[in-house]
């Protein structure tokens, strides 16, 4: 599709008034997927804007599409058409080796399937992207034990993925994820594994990182803590973003915030 | 404010050699596996090259040992068994393999004196007198109570009266010249003999069409071996790198370069195919000789084994197993490293 290059300039100025970054922005982004002959349309073209410091939820059923955003703003695959734009950058301007400092660096990831590396400790998969990025073994350990403590696990850093359960090892991934002191945290179902302390406990870590550090937390949940406690929650279906809103805006009671 | 956009910087190769060691020590039971599928392909193929030359080998030294026979009977024929007797030998040049085997068999039979002359600074060869039985002399004692006076090694050999002169004092005038020689003296009552063979030419022809043979039949077996070394470690590679796609996925997610993945798998494969064409070769050749062994025999494979074409099938496992390891992890390792890390992320292999 064509776009209109004097909008898109048009784009980069931030809403008026509100005096808030625009740290990611999609614009109609679109994606199919091709198997053979037939094709998925994963996203039908989603537009939106995140904010710097923002904790955005976002809501779908399986299916609907939700991953995918979740990969294209998160520098993780190409869109079939549309922009995605991160801290104003095309990321699709950028090389290789400026994807990976921007995977590195910006953004935190934490997976669904966690998707730690099974063969090295705990400390060492915190310690990874550290040592992607640069940092020698002995600075990197200091601050891995760091971020470890901080989300509950330094008592086991020697452990394997394996021998920890699926709320220790979410925790891991989400050490992981604050590694490199990301301004973006991108989570898929950051509590679901959890227990409801601990749930709890994340929720409150992401709220601090975001008031203290201005970190802009995305994340895909149907927890409604964590639904209540961020700052907008958009639902997407079908590949469309179908809806925006305010935690306050929303009835959790009735049940048909779904 | 925003802020820019830099270029990831690549890590020092002692980085992805400590994850690759880790990764192997981790997965142990799985790099045995992938280790094991190296060992195999290598061991065939060194199997296969040390068994051709053992082959080879034993049938040059059966060979060798019809002819050192035969020759032997030649000389028993004119002089009757060779115990307490003394034989002379005059050496004109270097020694063929055949010839020194003969002598050896001559001065190891129970002759109670060699007497060896050497002509044209000819050497005589190391290992003889550890015999016991030799004796240096000088040309005019080399016939003293000898039962023959052998000729041999390549060189000119003395004529005429010279050679008649050879006999002084033997006890029995026997001539033989272990080579073929054209100018062969005619020395008065004195039986001169030939004690190599002309080989009748339907023999050679044999022998020619049955080196060809040989040379086409090796030569197969040697393409085959190689084509399933080849499929054997390129599927261990493979499969150990492909399962891994999800892993790699992740690094790059983190931020690992392409570049990092592409050299991790290079140094692993690497490692990998050395470790297992060193321990693949010993296996193959060991058990092609120990084969070998029970067929022929110790003895006969012992003595035709050829330590020089050993090193060098050795050398060229060893070669053949680190470069087809690497070929065969690089091509997907590379398709890994260029992926899409959404794409790999899904992989569930």
């Amino acid at each position: 599709m064509k776009l209109d290059e004097a909008k898109f300039e048009a784009l980069f100025i931030p809403p008026a008034g509100e005096g808030k970054r625009c740290i990611i922005r999609a614009v109609d982004v679109r994606k199919i997927y091709r198997m053979g002959t037939v094709e998925t349309h994963a996203l039908r073209g989603a537009t939106l804007d995140i904010y710097a410091g923002e904790y955005l939820s976002i809501m779908g059923p399986s299916g609907s599409g939700k991953s995918t955003l979740f990969n294209m703003i998160g520098a993780l695959a190409k869109p079939t058409s549309g922009k995605v734009y991160i801290d104003q950058v095309d990321i699709a301007q950028l090389d290789c080796e400026e994807l990976a400092w921007l995977r590195c660096r910006k953004i935190g990831y934490i997976f669904q399937m966690y998707n730690l590396i099974q063969v090295m400790t705990c400390l060492e998969n915190v310690m990874l992207p550290m040592s992607f990025a640069g940092l020698n073994s002995e600075e990197a350990r200091e601050k891995a034990m760091f971020i470890l403590k901080l989300v509950g696990l330094g008592h086991r850093p020697l452990h394997k993925p394996a021998e920890l359960s699926g709320g220790q090892q979410q925790r891991c991934a989400i050490a992981r994820a604050l590694a490199n002191s990301p301004e973006i945290i991108l989570a898929d179902e950051p509590t679901a594994n959890l227990d409801l302390h601990t749930g709890e406990e994340m929720i409150e870590l992401f709220a601090r990182l975001r008031d203290e550090l201005s970190v802009t937390v995305i994340s895909a949940t149907h927890d409604l803590k964590m639904l209540k406690r961020s700052d907008r929650i958009l639902w997407i279906s079908d590949g469309r973003i179908v809806r925006t809103a305010r935690p306050e805006e929303v009835d959790f009671t009735s049940g048909d915030f779904h | 404010m925003p802020s820019p956009i830099r270029k990831q910087v690549k890590l020092p190769l002692s980085v992805a050699f400590g994850v690759v060691m880790q990764g192997i020590r981790i997965r142990l039971g799985r790099s045995l596996v992938t280790l094991a599928g190296v060992i195999l392909g290598i061991a065939f193929l060194m199997s296969i090259l040390v068994g051709q030359s053992i082959r080879r080998g034993v049938a040059a030294e059966v060979n060798t040992r019809r002819e050192v026979k035969r020759m032997m009977s030649f000389l028993t024929a004119e002089t009757g068994p060779l115990d307490d007797r003394v034989i002379g030998v005059v050496q004109v040049g270097p020694l063929g393999v055949e010839e020194l085997r003969f002598l050896k068999q001559v001065a190891a039979a129970k002759v109670s004196r060699l007497n060896w002359v050497t002509r044209n600074g000819a050497q005589a060869p190391g290992g003889l007198a550890a015999a016991g039985r030799v004796s240096a002399v000088s040309e005019p004692e080399v016939g003293r109570d000898a039962s023959a006076v052998l000729l041999a090694g390549e060189g000119e050999v003395p004529g005429g009266a010279a050679a008649g002169a050879l006999l002084d004092g033997a006890r029995q005038k026997v001539l033989a010249f272990t080579r073929k020689s054209a100018t062969a003296p005619d020395v008065p009552d004195a039986s001169v003999v030939q004690l190599e063979r002309d080989k009748p030419p339907e023999e050679l022809e044999q022998e020619r069409l049955e080196g060809q043979r040989t040379r086409f039949r090796t030569r197969w077996i040697i393409v085959i071996s190689l084509l399933v070394t080849v499929i054997g470690i390129s599927n261990a590679m493979l499969m150990s790198v492909t399962e891994r796609f999800r892993e790699i996925g992740t690094m790059k997610c983190l931020g690992a370069l392409s570049s990092f993945v592409r050299q991790m798998f290079f140094i692993e494969s690497g490692l990998m195919g050395l470790a297992g064409s060193i321990l693949g070769s010993l296996i193959g050749g060991l058990f092609a000789w120990l084969a070998f062994s029970f067929t022929y025999g110790a003895d006969l494979v012992g003595s035709s084994l050829d330590l020089g074409a050993l090193l060098g099938y050795f050398a060229l496992c060893v070669a053949a197993g680190v470069i087809l390891s690497i070929l065969a992890a690089i091509y997907p390792a590379s398709f890994a490293a260029r992926m899409v890390p959404a794409t790999a992320l899904r992989s569930t292999i």
